[in-house]
């Protein structure tokens, strides 16, 4: 847990959030520095997910403050926030067929982008978000065509396009095997380490988080369990407590 | 799998298109005029056009069809044509937009019940006494015109279209819901209909054989501002390809976009129907066309949309008058096979 700089770019204070009746989050409280590579662990129905959207203004906060760039999430108008940070979801279904390229382009919408369609720089930049993620070759294919792991590199370049300090995805490697999985956690360490991203990930592979993220936060019945340094927040008590394992089985499953 | 629709440089074709298709519209516009049970030459209709517009002295050349000639072309088929590319713009930008907004591939621009709505107002206005007088009179528009706007108000209001953060699946539940009940109701006011059936049912097959200058113009405000109004949102619909949450991450105020979007495309939807029935498949076909031709963005879609529905229905109205049928039997002739075409392209890469 070592933020590169004291500059909070996400956080909260007391946060909760309640959705039809029901509390989601109680009592969240985390702060996470510009550049740092955290990762977001819990079990289904924790509220990892809830998290995320209201560190990114997309569910109403019952209590408690959201903080992005150090400013209360409240005041801040939406388009602020989507050029502060970038949510990249689990899967898209599209409604109609779409070149990689142009979805990409979606991307540069907060900034205005051009009336009858993406301007010349639009493009530019989102080639360049599609050669970030290696993902070049895609950019003519229809994104409703590409394999499940195609298709998370195309959603990680639209993020990126949108030019945002902040990158946050929930679960990026839902449905992926193992080596496409490699793939996108060795991205995520790349874009934290050299355009300095900062990135923030759902993640259900306790293994890859051990093996590329420096904090990990662990999140049940919507609080925070644990945050800190993996190897300690994913000790076999805590999983097992939090997933409602018994604590050998945890071990034998690669709990520390 | 990349198929040779999504070729690479469609998106530079946007303006080209536009072009192509304005200067297609002028030139069906003027050689439509033309046609019907008297000819008139492409020539005489610029002349009798310019006349009208400009005055006599700017364009000195008599037209051969004389007086006559003149009173065709400006009373009976200037409207005519009119309505017919402004019905065909509505529907189709409408069109667009229900299926950006709701990521629906199928959705039309009577989604939300304005085709139930437009026909139960206009089925009750036929069969309630004086029912002659207000059809010529224009009520009878009128109260289709606000039927479709009831029908949306109510599918809005029960779907909570200002509030909450709802799921855009309700809405098109809701829409079902609500065009089914009242089209249960338009069937108990044709069974009470009795003389009247006749003409409600020439209203459900869509015409635009009452098209004359005050109700063309009357339409034409409502259609023009929802149209245009529509075409220059297209950024925010953009977003909507997202989705919900993903429009929301790119900065969109969803609700209110989503409002704004619905409103107007049901006004353009109205004010289409009100001036000539239920005319299908426009909506549904022409955007699709469009997207065949440059790609899925909105902001695009919904202008080439507007030209190429007027487009379509100008010509299908055409047919239409040579052939006697009603514009709405030959838009579904025209447009059923199109549709057709494009699921069996759906194996080639686009899949509706």
């Amino acid at each position: 847990m070592s933020p590169h700089s004291d500059y909070e770019l996400l956080g909260a204070r007391g946060l909760r959030v309640e959705l039809g009746g029901r509390r989601i989050l109680d009592d969240v409280s985390l702060r996470i520095g510009a550049g740092e590579r955290v990762a977001i662990v819990g079990p289904n129905g924790a509220g990892k997910t809830t998290l995320l959207r209201a560190l990114s203004g997309a569910v109403p906060i019952t209590a408690g403050d959201a903080i992005l760039c150090t400013e209360p999430l409240r005041g801040l108008p939406r388009a602020t926030i989507a050029k502060s940070i970038a949510v990249v979801g689990a899967d898209l279904s599209l409604p109609f067929a779409t070149r990689s390229d142009e979805l990409v382009a979606l991307g540069r919408l907060p900034y205005g982008s051009g009336r009858v369609g993406p301007t010349d720089d639009d493009r530019a930049r989102a080639a360049a978000a599609l050669n970030r993620v290696n993902a070049s070759h895609l950019a003519a294919r229809d994104v409703r065509t590409l394999s499940a792991g195609e298709r998370q590199l195309v959603l990680i370049a639209l993020g990126l396009a949108q030019e945002t300090p902040i990158l946050a995805l929930d679960e990026p490697t839902v449905h992926l095997d193992l080596r496409h999985r490699i793939a996108i956690v060795d991205l995520l360490v790349d874009l934290s380490a050299h355009d300095e991203r900062t990135i923030v990930a759902i993640f259900h592979e306790l293994d890859l988080v051990r093996d590329a993220f420096p904090r990990a936060i662990l999140v049940a019945e919507g609080r925070i369990v644990a945050d800190g340094a993996p190897s300690e927040v994913l000790n076999a008590e805590r999983v097992a407590a939090a997933w409602g394992i018994d604590v050998a089985r945890a071990r034998r499953l690669g709990a520390a | 799998m990349s198929a040779p629709l999504l070729a690479s440089h469609r998106r530079r074709r946007v303006g080209a298109l536009a072009a192509l298709l304005a200067t297609l519209l002028v030139l069906a516009s003027i050689v439509a005029i033309g046609i019907g049970s008297v000819s008139i030459a492409p020539g005489d209709v610029l002349g009798i056009l310019g006349r009208a517009i400009f005055g006599p002295e700017f364009v000195p050349a008599t037209p051969s069809g004389g007086a006559g000639a003149t009173t065709i072309v400006l009373e009976l088929r200037a409207p005519r044509i009119l309505a017919a590319l402004l019905v065909g713009a509505a529907l189709a930008v409408a069109g667009a937009a229900f299926q950006s907004l709701l990521r629906n591939p199928l959705a039309d621009p009577y989604v939300l019940g304005t085709s139930s709505g437009a026909a139960l107002g206009a089925a009750l206005a036929i069969t309630l006494p004086f029912g002659g007088v207000a059809w010529e009179l224009g009520g009878v528009q009128l109260a289709a015109f606000i039927g479709a706007l009831l029908a949306v108000a109510l599918v809005w209001w029960i779907a909570g279209v200002g509030s909450g953060d709802e799921r855009i699946a309700g809405v098109l539940l809701v829409g079902y819901a609500v065009a089914s009940l009242l089209a249960a109701a338009l069937s108990v006011a044709m069974l009470a209909s009795g003389a009247n059936l006749r003409s409600i049912f020439a209203f459900l097959l869509g015409g635009l054989d009452g098209a004359s200058w005050p109700r063309v113009l009357a339409a034409a405000a409502p259609i023009l501002f929802a149209t245009i109004a529509l075409a220059a949102r297209g950024r925010p619909l953009a977003a909507f390809l997202l989705g919900d949450e993903g429009a929301l991450h790119l900065g969109i105020d969803v609700r209110r976009e989503r409002g704004i979007a619905i409103a107007l495309a049901s006004l353009a939807t109205a004010a289409a129907v009100a001036l000539a029935g239920l005319v299908g498949f426009v909506g549904l076909v022409v955007p699709h066309l469009v997207r065949l031709a440059v790609g899925p963005d909105p902001r695009a879609v919904l202008p080439l949309s507007a030209l190429g529905g007027a487009l379509l229905l100008l010509l299908a109205d055409s047919a239409a008058r040579t052939v006697g049928l009603p514009v709405g039997v030959i838009t579904a002739l025209i447009g059923a096979p199109l549709l057709l075409t494009l699921l069996r392209r759906a194996r080639a890469g686009y899949a509706l």
